[in-house]
């Protein structure tokens, strides 16, 4: 554009876990406020498709209708298709009642109690018009086997108890109401810098030694069984409490250890409520971020004529 | 029953403009950008992203009230730049950064899918 230099920087990712709920990655060469946006970005903007319009025909069960419609909201569904989706509030093809296959997704649920025995009624009754957006199927974790998978409870019927109902999915982001949110927790940590001053460390006594490793509330440091010299474990374990910095200090050792946070590398968890893939979660932020960035471009309509005659032109024009 | 509608934090009204400015009348190239219906998301990165330009003296971001759902922006660059070169550039740097990120991202996808 302006053919100027340019100022943006290339970071790199480094991917340490990841799992379909689930992703954890370095990032570096950046700064905090591009990791708090992507942050925020994935718990507020990032869209799914959530129920949002009940019509209820029949409930004699104990909870009552918006009990059930506000459980019924917050019912994560596949959303894979959510990005590609439209808003109800901007789409042509309706009036944004949620009848197009656009911009919402239907959902029948009938059920009956007929026996004596309590029926749960579960996120598995609910009937999809669309197989790409269904409630969320949550794998039994390992070992818990023998109780069958029955989704998320909506409500529970004793007998002659009836709840018949219609709903409306539609596409959201979690900024109009938690339950478009995708994500179950996102969060990003400094990566911190640990160094040791050794010739210090080795003035202290064994039981020192260990005294000082115990004052951190979490195991960053440990004693090396064989040399007896204090190591560093886990450096991500520590939460910047400055424990172990304030019994240094108590010990009239200050200076024993530093630590730095380092303001351009974070480590990024990301937890996905199944909606989407965490790893997708991700992606579709870096989308909607840039989506945002560029509304906020200055549009040509917005450059008023002083900018053409620059600085003169302003006093020129100007009242 | 008088709540606002919920969509009206992140939905710019009819007839309102995403983006305004308005120079600063005393200070040359200076100026304030209004930029509705955003917030510290947007708002921060462009804040920092326009302190690494050299040309900026001064760039900074304001949330006016929690109710009102705009930031202002307020940049002041050397005669080398104007505001709104700086801000144009800010914006074009920021995507190029998230473009390269996403593709950072698919390529270690590619390699960690493919090691794992």
């Amino acid at each position: 554009m302006e053919g100027g230099a340019s100022y943006a920087r290339m970071p790199r990712v480094k991917i340490r876990e990841l799992k379909d709920d689930y992703v954890k990655f370095e990032l570096r060469d950046t700064d905090a406020s591009i990791a708090n946006s992507l942050r925020r970005v994935m718990i507020a903007e990032v869209p799914t498709v959530a129920i949002d319009l009940v019509e209820i025909e029949v409930n004699s069960s104990v909870l009552n209708d918006e009990f059930i419609a506000h459980r019924l909201g917050l019912i994560p569904l596949t959303s894979d298709r959510a990005m590609a989706m439209r808003f109800s509030r901007d789409c042509d093809a309706c009036d944004g009642d949620g009848q197009c296959e656009f911009c919402s997704v239907e959902f029948h649920l009938r059920v009956k109690c007929m026996t004596d025995e309590t029926l749960d009624v579960t996120s598995k009754d609910l009937y999809s018009s669309d197989h790409t957006v269904v409630p969320v199927d949550f794998p039994d974790p390992a070992g818990m086997e023998g109780s069958e998978n029955r989704g998320i409870i909506i409500v529970k019927l004793r007998r002659g108890q009836e709840l018949r109902l219609r709903a409306i999915a539609r596409k959201g982001i979690g900024k109009d109401h938690a339950k478009w949110s995708p994500a179950a927790t996102v969060t990003f940590m400094y990566e911190p810098e640990i160094h040791l001053n050794e010739d210090l460390m080795e003035s202290l006594t064994l039981e020192e030694k260990k005294e000082w490793v115990e004052s951190s509330p979490t195991r960053v440091f440990d004693i090396d069984s064989v040399t007896q010299q204090v190591v560093v474990v886990d450096r991500e374990a520590y939460t910047y409490d400055d424990e172990v910095i304030k019994k240094a200090e108590a010990m009239g050792k200050p200076g024993l250890v530093e630590i730095n946070a380092k303001q351009d590398s974070f480590i990024f968890t990301v937890e996905s409520t199944g909606a989407i893939k965490a790893s997708q979660l991700l992606l579709n932020a870096i989308d909607v971020l840039r989506q945002k960035l560029d509304a906020v471009r200055l549009s040509d309509d917005n450059v008023d004529t002083t900018e053409q005659f620059g600085e003169l032109g302003s006093h020129l024009g100007g009242s | 029953m008088n709540a606002p509608d919920r969509y009206e934090r992140f939905v710019v009204p009819e007839g309102t403009k995403k983006v305004s400015y308005e120079r600063d009348t005393k200070i040359m190239n200076a100026a304030s950008f209004t930029v509705e219906r955003e917030d510290h998301t947007i708002g921060n990165i462009l804040r920092m992203q326009l302190h690494r330009d050299p040309n900026v003296l001064f760039a900074g971001y304001k949330l006016p009230h929690p109710l009102k759902y705009k930031i202002i922006v307020r940049i002041h660059t050397t005669s080398q730049s104007s505001p709104m070169q700086a801000y144009n550039q800010a914006i074009n740097d920021l995507d190029r950064e998230l473009d390269h990120l996403k593709s950072a991202f698919e390529a270690e996808m590619l390699k960690f899918s493919r090691d794992y």
